[in-house]
């Protein structure tokens, strides 16, 4: 990476960092985490073009194994692209996926701006319903946290399920003031998993109005108090599925960056 | 016999495999990149003292596996799950005829489970007839996630798989290890979907299912179904390693399995040689719930509950009753070469593990 930076001086708006922040809200989708934070990435190479304000910007980016979903890498290659190109600095962009089994099709497919379908013709099952069903998960997964911090903080379940996003639009930093029976008093939640299931709720589309319940079942209808905890319980299984997920590609990562002697990063 | 707190533990490991993927006999890319990437698996989570070399872990023969299973005395017996994969490796990577002889060698110690793909239609009607004939056949794997031709993937609840589950049940196979974890080349939108299972376990009551790495990355849906279908199981190869070095994410994952499962339909498989069960056993044997995890699931993980998933539940599925199999397995070849008849006398002291 020492190259890259020898020429990031010659920028002024686009910096290793300024890339790596962009790049920060690129998840991966089966885990729901930042491709920055599970350290995919193994190089960015910044370098000037004719254009004198503008830079090139190359990415290069490696997965756990070599058989990663392609619709997954796919995701995560595009949404790279569209981070990093979007930047004003930014006059071309070149993301390259290293070591999978597809990585000629998904480099040239991204930066050529093919659609997945076009590249994958036998792959039964479209982006869209692959990404919506990550989504789905994550969802579900995020509901968990969000449910189980309102819990923490001393909220009913019969309370919690009649939340509306509108209920939740409080916040000082931190924390988020919940005003109940109302607004004769309030409950303070962290903030944090409660936007962080918003997203992912309205990512998803479940949600049908500032004024209509906060939470779902699986299948997006408001939750009764009867079903109420068994529902929690299986979002956490959700959770639990996301984390183990997560711990089995963490630990596959690790070895194979040592394996292919990029343990560096 | 592994012996525990005073207690005898008859370990049944039930997921292991006996593979050649040499490079002589790699015959893809694709053969390599599957060795390279179980080897990933292997370093990644075992104890830096226990890891083999990539030479070592690409082809072993019989003397290492069996001694990587008896020089300590830990493992009693295992089944192993046919791995055929003849796109990636010439002679196949861990295949029925290879294993089978380990077993007609070892009768008492191992288990050969047999293989179908509906996609092999009349011929493979006639292999898994052959292969229920040439042994005394309780099991097959299949893998539905396997790509054949133009096909990338099947189903365990489509028509030509219910004809081959039905001739499981004529042929009295009746443990169906479906492998639902770590996919090949998951081009499909459902690669990883457990749902087939729920559909296969309701039609064939009298057929057990064992979800091989508890669907990982499925699990949340692996256990509603399991919930839901008595006759579902969990395999835990892939799973039980995750003691070693993430002992919280295991006790997560222990927390579910046995919420939603219960301690009877959960069964032990080391993967072998994934990793070896000559340590897992003990790591797995020693691995708690933390005691907040304890009261979030209100679940036991003691010993009786170890016991059952590292053997009593196998032995339940394959007809083995433990106090017949230690007077069987008391004087056999094993136990001679290795020395362990003192092991299966009746009285408690077992051996420990060599560290």
């Amino acid at each position: 990476m020492s190259g890259a930076d020898s020429h990031q001086r010659d920028d002024r708006s686009v910096s290793q960092p300024v890339i790596r922040e962009a790049l920060r809200p690129v998840l991966d989708p089966e885990l729901d985490e930042s491709i920055v934070d599970l350290g995919y990435i193994d190089e960015i190479v910044i370098e000037p073009t004719p254009s004198a304000d503008r830079s090139a910007v190359t990415v290069r980016f490696t997965l756990p194994t070599a058989w990663c979903s392609p619709a997954f890498a796919w995701m995560m290659a595009s949404d790279a692209h569209e981070a990093v190109s979007t930047l004003s600095g930014v006059e071309t962009t070149e993301i390259i996926l290293q070591d999978h089994m597809h990585e000629d099709e998904i480099t040239t497919g991204i930066n050529t701006g093919q659609p997945f379908e076009a590249v994958f013709p036998d792959a039964d099952g479209g982006l869209e319903a692959v990404r919506a069903s990550l989504d789905h998960k994550a969802r579900l997964a995020r509901q968990f946290d969000a449910v189980d911090a309102l819990l923490k903080a001393g909220m009913t379940p019969g309370q919690i399920v009649s939340l509306t996003p509108s209920d939740i639009t409080d916040s000082s930093g931190d924390r988020t003031h919940i005003y109940l029976q109302d607004g004769s008093f309030a409950v303070s939640a962290p903030t944090e998993p409660l936007t962080e299931y918003l997203e992912m709720a309205n990512e998803e589309g479940c949600l049908t109005g500032d004024d209509e319940p906060l939470f779902r079942t699986p299948k997006g209808e408001p939750v009764s108090i009867e079903i109420f905890e068994q529902l929690h319980r299986r979002n956490r299984s959700a959770k639990v599925n996301v984390n183990g997920q997560g711990t089995v590609c963490e630990a596959l990562n690790e070895s194979r960056r040592k394996a292919l002697g990029r343990s560096d990063d | 016999m592994y012996s525990h707190e005073g207690e005898d533990i008859f370990v049944i490991d039930g997921h292991i495999h006996m593979w050649d993927a040499s490079e002589e006999n790699v015959k893809s890319k694709g053969g390599e990149q599957f060795i390279e990437c179980f080897y990933d698996y292997h370093t990644g989570f075992t104890p830096e003292d226990r890891q083999w070399t990539y030479d070592e872990y690409r082809a072993y023969d019989a003397d290492r596996l069996k001694d990587d299973f008896f020089t300590n005395g830990v493992v009693d017996m295992g089944i192993f799950q046919p791995t055929h994969l003849k796109d990636f490796y010439h002679e196949g990577f861990n295949t029925f005829d290879r294993l089978g002889e380990m077993a007609d060698t070892y009768p008492d110690r191992f288990i050969v489970n047999g293989r179908f793909d509906p996609r092999d239609g009349e011929e493979g009607m006639q292999e898994l007839e052959r292969q229920a004939n040439v042994r005394d056949m309780k099991g097959v794997k299949v893998y539905t996630a396997e790509w054949k031709g133009e096909s990338k993937g099947w189903r365990l609840d489509s028509d030509e798989s219910y004809e081959f589950l039905e001739k499981c049940v004529e042929l009295g196979v009746k443990n169906i290890h479906a492998h639902k974890g770590p996919t090949i080349r998951p081009l499909n939108r459902d690669a990883f979907d457990v749902a087939d299972i729920d559909d296969a376990a309701s039609t064939f009551p009298e057929l057990n299912f064992v979800v091989e790495h508890v669907g990982l990355p499925r699990l949340d849906d692996f256990c509603w179904i399991a919930a839901q279908e008595p006759n579902v199981y969990g395999g835990l190869a892939v799973a039980a390693p995750l003691a070693v070095h993430r002992q919280e994410k295991f006790g997560e994952i222990m927390g579910e399995l046995l919420f939603w499962l219960g301690e009877d339909r959960l069964l032990f498989g080391s993967d072998y040689a994934l990793w070896n069960p000559d340590w897992l056993v003990e790591t797995f044997l020693e691995s708690e719930l933390t005691p907040a995890q304890e009261a979030e699931y209100g679940v036991d993980f003691g010993l009786e509950t170890k016991k059952k998933i590292l053997g009593e539940n196998a032995a339940e599925l394959y007809d083995i009753d433990i106090e017949e199999q230690k007077r069987k397995l008391q004087n056999d070849d094993v136990s001679v070469e290795y020395g362990l008849e003192s092991m299966y006398s009746n009285t408690v002291g077992g051996a420990v593990a060599d560290d």
